[in-house]
């Protein structure tokens, strides 16, 4: 008799119990999940970097409990294929079939402004972690009242062009002694936008006579001619400009073993899976690099973000996020963090107001070392004199104690090490030319 | 400057040369453009990148694991494509040219779609004046010479050369010889996967591997065909050594960015005032 009081008893607790949790499960079913959109590359590695970024970020505010009163994220995408009329259909798509309430973006330049008047029609907190064209800004600072819901975590190209002419100044001109160089680019309107910024502004500002210009097809595979009519112009160095297949010609120039240094923008060069894509023949080349970059010391936070990447993807690349991995991660938990502040991210005026007043510090041995802020509407940058509204908060005024630089230019060693070589409060190494120039 | 020109331009024609060859010895026995030409040589980079870089089995023996995979490669696309559509030129072209779509997509899968640059069969530089040149497109053009030379040989004086010329002459008279053409395409197809593995290899060592890479050689394996005169194998290599001089001259005098308009514009010309290629005709 006691033992079927008992049995009565227990079977009564477990049905309580489990009734218990599963209510509780359904209940949080049952809460409407915040949705957020990503929109850009599903194939490419800074495509795949924000994606990263997003979903780390999304699990850790997930796993503590949830946001906006326990509601769960839930993240859907969309691929621009980096084409301009994929990128607007797959902004209508999420805005139209997904009803997401935020949307981050790994998109490259004319993606984003194709999208951008979607995104002025729909209203939808949009934040891009990978343009950098200071045209969407100048927007922003036009239109405010059409694009204020657009922020981007990434400093524009303006200020990265600003703080790298000053690495010509001082480390090409000053420090390396060279006089003259002969610019070597590829026929995109990236090429010729970094040409012109050399040949106009780095070039008289570093003392450099440009001797020449070599324009290549961006699918070039064989770089040897174009390396001998480099040579042959008399110039000290080559400046490079590359983002498609740019492993190619830092490969190329190993092989080779030009006799003249080389530096200059080199896009495969941001990742870690650099190395093995040069097939460990990529020592020698330095190029600029968006923050936070590949041989960059991190702060605490950062590094435990990244520990979690590398245990959560392993030996998928990319390895090691590009810039706007880290962007994209700082930029959902930050977005999140002024949607509590203002009760969602609706009424768009008020989650607008809580973003720009973000300011997230991370500090490394007492000193600021990246912050995630936004110039404000009528905010005045010191150095250009200029509003720059909605783009994230760069310093490009040494010491850099007032926000994270634009850039740095970073530097991978024949040992496969990359190192940062500037600004000097980032470095962790100096410029080097190549073995066989060098010896 | 000459001496870049003269170097760097028999050096290219070299290479261009053995990509072309195994291309035009399929269009002269089997009258059919193999539109997959340029994805052999894909794979043949690939197989040599797995084997030796990922791997580790060495240089040679993964030089000859790629030949055989192109070899077997060939050999497989005739019997189980190319000989079921027999006498359907076009629909072997599209077929062709869909399979090279494919293999693409499966080396995207297989090894993501990220560009690899590969450790030099030879590493090291030689130097003519200020003009660099590698060793490893030193031994591409030494190799392609070297192969061209022995598939001569092979062509004019063994009896299986014999039988593929006699092939690609008249088929029902080689038929009525007691010749199996079946057998002849096969061994056809299969020594082209071979020739295209090879230049793969070459190819991938000098410049990159590339899930796209396979445009740019079917593209000179057709412009070299068309400039010397489709089925020619004497055509074939007056034409790389034009072609290839070409492209350096415009690269080096003119601009870069117009490398491949040179060759694109001799192909109008060639095609407008002699259809048939500077040594048309229609067997080897």
């Amino acid at each position: 008799m006691k033992f079927t009081r008992f049995l009565k008893a227990s079977v009564a607790t477990v049905v309580l119990a489990l009734g218990t949790a599963l209510s509780g499960i359904a209940l949080a079913q049952d809460k409407e999940p915040v949705v957020v959109g990503y929109i850009g590359s599903f194939a490419s590695d800074t495509g795949l970097s924000t994606i990263r970024g997003a979903e780390i970020a999304i699990e850790e505010l997930n796993a503590a409990g949830g946001v906006l009163g326990g509601r769960p994220i839930k993240m859907v995408m969309a691929d621009t294929r980096e084409d301009v009329a994929e990128g607007i259909k797959a902004y209508e798509y999420l805005n139209e079939v997904e009803n997401v309430d935020f949307i981050i973006s790994g998109s490259i330049d004319d993606v984003s402004l194709g999208w951008l008047p979607r995104m002025a029609e729909y209203r939808t907190p949009t934040l891009d972690t990978w343009t950098s064209y200071v045209g969407i800004i100048d927007l922003v600072v036009q239109e405010y009242e059409k694009y204020k819901m657009y922020f981007m975590n990434i400093a524009c190209d303006e200020a990265l062009a600003t703080l790298y002419i000053d690495f010509g100044k001082d480390v090409l001109g000053a420090q390396m002694g060279y006089k003259s160089t002969v610019i070597m680019q590829e026929d995109t309107a990236f090429g010729n936008s970094i040409a012109g910024l050399v040949t106009d502004l780095l070039a008289p500002e570093a003392g450099l006579e440009v001797k020449g210009t070599v324009v290549y097809d961006a699918n070039t595979v064989d770089f040897a001619p174009l390396f001998n009519k480099a040579v042959d112009t008399g110039a000290d160095f080559i400046y490079l400009i590359s983002s498609v297949r740019s492993q190619v010609p830092a490969s190329q120039y190993v092989k080779l073993q030009v006799p003249i240094p080389m530096t200059g923008v080199n896009v495969a060069a941001f990742g870690q899976d650099f190395w093995s894509d040069t097939g460990g023949q990529g020592g020698g080349t330095s190029t600029l690099s968006p923050v936070p970059s590949v041989g960059m010391d991190l702060d605490d936070r950062t590094q435990a973000f990244i520990d979690k990447y590398k245990e959560k993807y392993g030996s998928n690349r990319p390895i090691y996020p590009h810039f706007n991995g880290f962007n994209a991660y700082y930029g959902i938990l930050t977005a999140f963090e002024a949607a509590e502040r203002a009760g969602g991210f609706d009424p768009l005026d008020d989650w607008v107001r809580e973003y720009e007043n973000t300011d997230l510090k991370l500090y490394k041995d007492d000193k600021l070392w990246f912050r995630y802020a936004f110039w404000k509407p009528g905010e005045i940058e010191p150095r250009t004199q200029r509003e720059y509204t909605h783009n994230q908060k760069f310093d490009i005024t040494p010491p850099f104690e007032d926000g994270a630089p634009a850039m740095v230019v970073i530097q991978w060693y024949e040992d496969g090490t990359p190192a940062v070589i500037y600004p000097p409060k980032f470095a962790t190494g100096k410029f080097q030319e190549p073995s066989w120039i060098a010896n | 400057m000459l001496i870049h020109i003269l170097v760097q331009g028999l050096l290219l024609s070299g290479f261009y040369a053995l990509i072309a060859i195994g291309f035009t010895l399929i269009f002269s026995v089997g009258r059919v453009l193999n539109l997959a030409y340029g994805a052999f040589l894909m794979v043949g980079g690939y197989v040599y990148y797995q084997s030796a870089q990922i791997i580790g089995l060495g240089k040679i023996p993964s030089f000859v694991i790629a030949v055989l995979a192109g070899v077997l490669l060939g050999a497989l696309v005739y019997l189980l494509l190319v000989k079921r559509l027999r006498g359907d030129a076009i629909a072997i072209e599209i077929s062709t040219l869909i399979l090279a779509v494919v293999l693409q997509a499966a080396v995207i899968v297989v090894f993501s779609p990220s560009a690899k640059s590969m450790w030099p069969l030879i590493p090291g530089v030689l130097r003519f004046g200020s003009a660099s040149v590698t060793y490893n497109i030193l031994v591409a053009a030494i190799t392609s010479w070297v192969v061209i030379g022995l598939l001569f040989v092979f062509i004019m004086k063994t009896h299986l050369g014999r039988a593929i010329r006699a092939v690609s002459m008249d088929v029902k008279g080689a038929v009525i010889s007691g010749i199996d053409p079946d057998r002849i395409n096969l061994v056809t197809w299969g020594i082209s996967g071979g020739l295209a593995a090879l230049a793969g290899v070459f190819l991938a060592t000098y410049t990159q591997l590339d899930p796209g890479m396979w445009v740019a050689p079917l593209i000179i394996a057709v412009a070299v065909v068309i400039v010397g005169g489709i089925g020619s194998i004497v055509g074939s290599l007056v034409a790389a050594h034009v072609i290839g001089m070409l492209e350096i001259i415009t690269t080096t005098m003119v601009g870069a960015e117009l490398r491949g308009v040179a060759t694109m514009l001799l192909i109008i010309l060639v095609l407008v005032f002699a259809p048939k290629g500077l040594f048309g005709k229609a067997e080897l």
